[in-house]
Order: structure tokens, then C-alpha cells, then sequence
């Protein structure tokens, strides 16, 4: 093999690429093993993490990804502007709206425009909705990894009220493509807030039961309790985000430190925990939906006060014809001008960030003037998170790691792109 | 008022926390054996009455078209295509080519991108999504077949019902009547 690769100098041969992440071999030991989980495992997802183990104990993890690899980035300068949005919603569909909309975002501030207000708590409210349905998801193939079959079938039927909601709201249950630049692509529905309420409502009741079958079951907190514990200084070195982030006590949410949208107006807590253990990452969870909740009722509340309001920026519907206009009316769906098929975004260069179910998302995108983008970047949450199976893996027994794995909640197809 | 970082803590382990927390599971779990939430679909006995405004199949009404080829210009996954199709013309007598959309429904993804951006709403969704095809160049659409609703072939001696958010059970399954709008 003739390819260079960077640290290794001169003709690379067989022993060399050993030396790889994901190919890492080595001579083992008397009572060592090495044991290989995934890609195919059910419970490793789209992943695979070879694991040496000495009896029952893990001596040595290795986090190997890359196995639904799509080339998100490259797909996407073949396109025009608009056709990013339905493709990057591919890598995580259960949170359509948080991945695209920093692409959304980054684009309009190439363009110099600013959406509406409503058009901005739209996506506040789709948002929130998409936080709740994936941690719900998680919870789910988190409950299944314990052979906890009860909180594997709750979450998902409980996520199906979200799902539900985000149909009724957007025309499609997962690839709502909602956001869109200058706004949003729908308004809310006759009587949508009012089944939003009681969504809150039932959710929270849920939450409590959750608790008791779950969270705070003897079986399952001897389970999770000082389990893969990360600790402060290793996440931060390690930069993981999200949600695995506060719960090692961490004070950091792209929402709190960088607002975007409408959440610096809106009143709520960053939940976050010290102990950094797979227990505390469901705690920290379980609050987190709480937190969701609570702006959900305020977006409703706003939404109720200025019914009616324009959800497209001017620039694409101040010329839009009468037609147009009249359609929105009626249904409440904007149509789009035809000048999105071939939009052209000025030269520049633009950055800009969310938080999802599963840490924070951010999209670097590069424009030359032309109807696609020159280059976009993206760096997704369980991309960043992956790393950690590595250095919190050893040392535990090999019945702790779909502790670990489903209470880091790593999104294969996110992290790969 | 902006969000503010709040520490939490784990609930504490009481004395009897073994015995509560016990207790407490199997009475949740005792009340769900004989109050189940169940809103499984019995499909195809009945089948979801999906709402207006569903993104489902695409109908093209052939004379609001105007051949613009802006839904063909969107389309992000190049479903839809342009066709030529030589048509004469009633004033002149001349026969012509004229562009016609046509989808196919191997790419679709159902973004409805293409109806939303038609300027004289010549495209518009059917509000369902279980059409059966029976080999992959059946869902290679004609003009023909492209201005008619497809044919509803799996569901059809169903009961339609629709999902309703409740505050007790979450999602309850509620037979459609027709002509209720909920």
C-alpha cells in the first residue's frame, strides 16, 4: 500500500496500518481475548468496539466506526442550497429539525436575513419536540440493553404522541425538512397547541412512573449506579458534549451559552449533575425532558398571542403572488417562490451551531457566489462522543458495557455522517 | 429571562430505599397489567385516516399546469422529471413539444418541496401513504397514471381510524367518520 498517512513515514506496509485506529491487533496473552461487539451485534448499532478482555474484566477498548459512512459533506456541494436541508436531515431523522437547522442558520446569515418571530418559535417548538421523541428513543434502546423489555416498549410508545404532534405539525412523522431559509415551512394548525397541552401533561404524569419502574428501580440503579463514570477534567479533555457533558458537571448547552432562535427569551433551567455515572446520565435526561416541556408551554402560550403572524422572511414573500398568499391563509403552508431551486448565496464563509438530543452540532459552510455550497463542514455530537468508549470502557466487567453504550446514547449514522 | 445552569443531584438512598423502590415498580407494574395503554393498528383491518395536509402520494391536476419545471428543478432527490411530449396546438394547428412532470416513486422521499414550490398549485398531496406497487417500474410514474390518486390497494376493506392525543392515555385510537375534521 502506497498511501501516506500522517505519523508513519515512508512506504506503509501491513504492520503499519495495525497500527490504525480500528485495526488495532496485537499478540495476546495468556487468559486474554479478544472480543468483537458489533457491527452486526444487536446491540451495538452500526458500530463496532473491539474489546480485549482478561476473564470477565475489559482491559482494552477500541471504538471502531465509520460503518454507515455517507459522505454527508461531499453529497452536499453537489447540490443546490435547498436540497441540503432534506439530506443532511439523513444522519440523525428521529431529530430532523436541531441537525439542520445550524445549516439552516449558517446560510441565512450568508444570505443577511433574519426569519420572523414566529417563524423562529416554530422552530423552537419542532425543536423541543424532536429532543424529547430522541431521548425517548434512547431511553428505549437503552431499557432493551439492560433487558429492561419494559422501558424498552414505554418509550417508544410514549414517543409516539411526539411523533405524532410533529405530523400533524410538519406533513411527515420523521424527515419533517421544516426549517427552511427565511423560515419555516408550515404554520401551526387549529387546536395543534391545545393537543400539545395535554401531550405536556400526560408526558409529565409518564415521567413519574418512568421513575418508579426505571430510574429509581433497586434492580436497575445496582446496575447503573458508579458505572462508567466520566469524570469533570476527562470530559472536557476528551471534549465530549450534550447531555454526557452536564452530567459530569459540566455547566455547557449551546442554548446557554449561545443562544440561538428564541431561547435567550425563554425561561428555563440547564440541568446539571456531578457524579458523571451512567445513573446521572439518565438523570440527567429524565430532566432535561422536563426542561423541554416547560419552554414547550411557553411557546404555546406565545404562539396562542400572535396567531396569524407572517412565518416567511420579506425577502421571499413580499413578491410572492396572491396565490400565495391565499394559500397560506387557508392551509397555513408556505409556498415556497421558485427562486429556492436555484438560490444563490453570496460569497462567504459562516459558522453556526445547536444543540441536539445528543450534544452539540455545527456547521461550517463556505459559499463562491454559486447555487451550491463550495463547502460544508460538519462536526455532529456523536461524532464527538464516540471517543469515550475508549478511556471509560476498561476496567469494567463486560455486563457494563451496554450500561455504558446506552447511557452514552451514540447515534451511529450521526456520528458517521 | 434567559436559562440558567441549575446543579442536581440523584435522589438519595434512603434506609428502605430497596424495599420502596421495589414496591413502587411492581405497583406501576401491576396497574399497567390490568389498565394497559394499548393503541397497536390492527392493519389492514383498519388503517389511519391521516390528516389533511399529510405528505403523501403526488397528484398532478394537467390544467393548472403552466410547464414551468420549477418542481423538477427542486426536487432534491431527482425524482421529478421534465418530459417532452409533442402536442398540437388548438390556435395555430402545429404540433409541439411541451414539458410534462413526471415522478418516479423508486427516488422519492416525500418532502413535498415540488408542491409547495408550484406556482399555480398544480401539484397537491393524497392524504395517505399504503399504495402497493407490484414491481419497480410500476413506480416509474407515466403522465397518465401521474394525474390520477393511486390506487388504494392494501387497506381498503378496512375501518379508517385516527390517533388522538389524550391526557390520560397519551395516544388513543378513535374510529373516522367522515367529513370530521379533528
Amino acid at each position: 500500500m502506497s498511501a501516506r498517512i500522517s505519523g508513519i513515514s515512508g512506504k506503509v506496509g501491513f504492520n503499519d496500518l495495525k497500527q490504525l485506529p480500528g485495526f488495532w491487533t496485537r499478540k495476546l496473552g495468556k487468559d486474554l481475548y479478544e472480543v468483537f461487539i458489533g457491527p452486526q451485534h444487536p446491540g451495538s448499532g452500526h458500530m463496532r468496539i473491539i474489546i480485549r478482555v482478561d476473564g470477565d474484566v475489559i482491559v482494552e477498548a477500541d471504538p471502531d466506526m465509520g460503518y454507515v459512512h455517507r459522505t454527508m459533506e461531499k453529497l452536499g456541494e453537489g447540490r443546490e442550497w435547498i436540497k441540503g436541508i432534506p439530506l443532511y436531515e439523513r444522519m440523525a431523522i428521529h431529530d430532523a429539525c436541531n441537525v439542520t437547522l445550524p445549516y439552516v442558520e449558517a446560510v441565512e446569515k450568508l444570505l443577511g436575513i433574519e426569519p420572523p418571530l414566529r417563524a423562529k418559535y416554530l422552530r423552537v417548538l419542532l425543536c423541543e419536540i424532536n429532543r424529547i421523541a430522541a431521548f425517548l428513543y434512547g431511553f428505549g434502546i437503552f431499557g432493551v440493553f439492560v433487558g429492561h423489555s419494559t422501558m424498552y416498549m414505554w418509550p417508544f410508545g410514549d414517543r409516539e404522541v411526539w411523533v405524532e404532534l410533529a405530523d400533524w405539525l410538519t406533513g411527515a412523522r420523521l424527515t419533517h425538512s421544516y426549517p427552511i431559509f427565511g423560515g419555516v415551512r408550515r404554520d401551526a394548525p387549529e387546536g395543534f397547541t391545545d393537543s400539545l397541552r395535554k401531550a405536556i401533561r400526560y408526558m409529565r404524569k409518564r415521567l413519574e412512573e418512568y421513575r418508579k419502574i426505571y430510574v429509581d428501580n433497586p434492580v436497575i440503579r445496582a446496575r447503573l449506579e458508579d458505572v462508567g463514570v466520566i469524570p469533570r477534567n476527562l470530559a472536557i479533555e476528551l471534549g465530549i458534549t450534550g447531555p454526557n457533558l452536564r452530567a459530569s458537571g459540566v455547566e455547557y448547552d449551546v442554548r446557554y451559552n449561545a443562544p440561538y432562535e428564541v431561547y435567550d427569551e425563554l425561561d428555563f433551567e440547564i440541568p446539571v449533575f456531578q457524579e458523571g455515572d451512567s445513573l446521572a446520565r439518565v438523570w440527567q435526561r429524565v430532566e432535561e425532558i422536563k426542561q423541554s416541556l416547560h419552554i414547550l408551554e411557553q411557546v404555546a402560550d406565545w404562539l396562542d398571542k400572535h396567531k396569524g403572524e407572517q412565518i416567511m422572511h420579506d425577502r421571499f414573500w413580499k413578491t410572492a403572488p396572491p396565490l400565495y398568499k391565499k394559500v397560506f391563509q387557508e392551509t397555513g403552508r408556505v409556498k415556497l417562490v421558485p427562486v429556492f431551486a436555484l438560490l444563490k448565496v453570496p460569497k462567504g464563509k459562516a459558522y453556526a451551531r445547536a444543540e441536539t438530543a445528543r450534544g452539540e452540532i455545527s456547521y461550517y459552510v463556505e459559499s463562491n457566489g454559486a447555487n451550491k455550497p463550495y463547502r460544508v463542514r460538519i462536526v455532529s455530537a456523536s461524532a464527538r462522543n464516540a471517543i469515550v468508549f475508549k478511556y471509560i470502557l476498561p476496567g469494567h466487567r463486560v455486563m457494563d458495557l451496554p450500561t455504558i453504550y446506552g447511557s452514552i446514547d451514540y447515534f451511529p449514522p450521526e456520528g458517521d455522517r | 429571562m434567559p436559562p440558567k445552569p441549575v446543579p442536581k443531584t440523584k435522589p438519595k438512598r434512603g434506609i428502605f430505599h430497596k424495599f420502596k423502590g421495589n414496591l413502587e415498580a411492581i405497583i406501576v407494574g401491576v396497574k399497567y397489567f390490568f389498565d394497559p395503554e394499548r393503541f397497536t393498528l390492527v392493519y389492514p383491518k383498519e388503517y389511519t385516516k391521516l390528516r389533511e395536509g399529510y405528505r403523501g402520494f403526488i397528484v398532478l391536476i394537467k390544467d393548472k399546469c403552466i410547464h414551468c419545471a420549477s418542481c423538477a428543478r427542486i426536487c432534491p432527490a431527482s425524482a421529478m422529471k421534465m418530459i417532452r411530449i409533442p402536442q398540437k396546438d388548438p390556435k395555430t394547428g402545429k404540433t409541439k413539444m411541451v414539458m410534462w412532470p413526471v415522478i418516479n416513486y423508486q427516488r422519492c422521499i416525500f418532502c413535498g418541496m415540488c408542491v409547495d414550490v408550484c406556482p399555480t398549485e398544480a401539484l397537491y398531496h393524497v392524504p395517505y401513504h399504503d399504495v402497493v406497487y407490484e414491481n419497480l417500474a410500476e413506480m416509474d410514474i407515466d403522465l397518465e397514471s401521474f394525474t390520477k390518486p393511486p390506487e388504494y390497494k392494501t387497506a381498503k376493506e378496512g375501518i379508517p381510524v385516527r390517533y388522538v392525543i389524550d391526557e390520560e392515555k397519551g395516544l388513543v385510537k378513535v374510529p373516522y367518520k367522515e367529513g370530521e375534521e379533528k
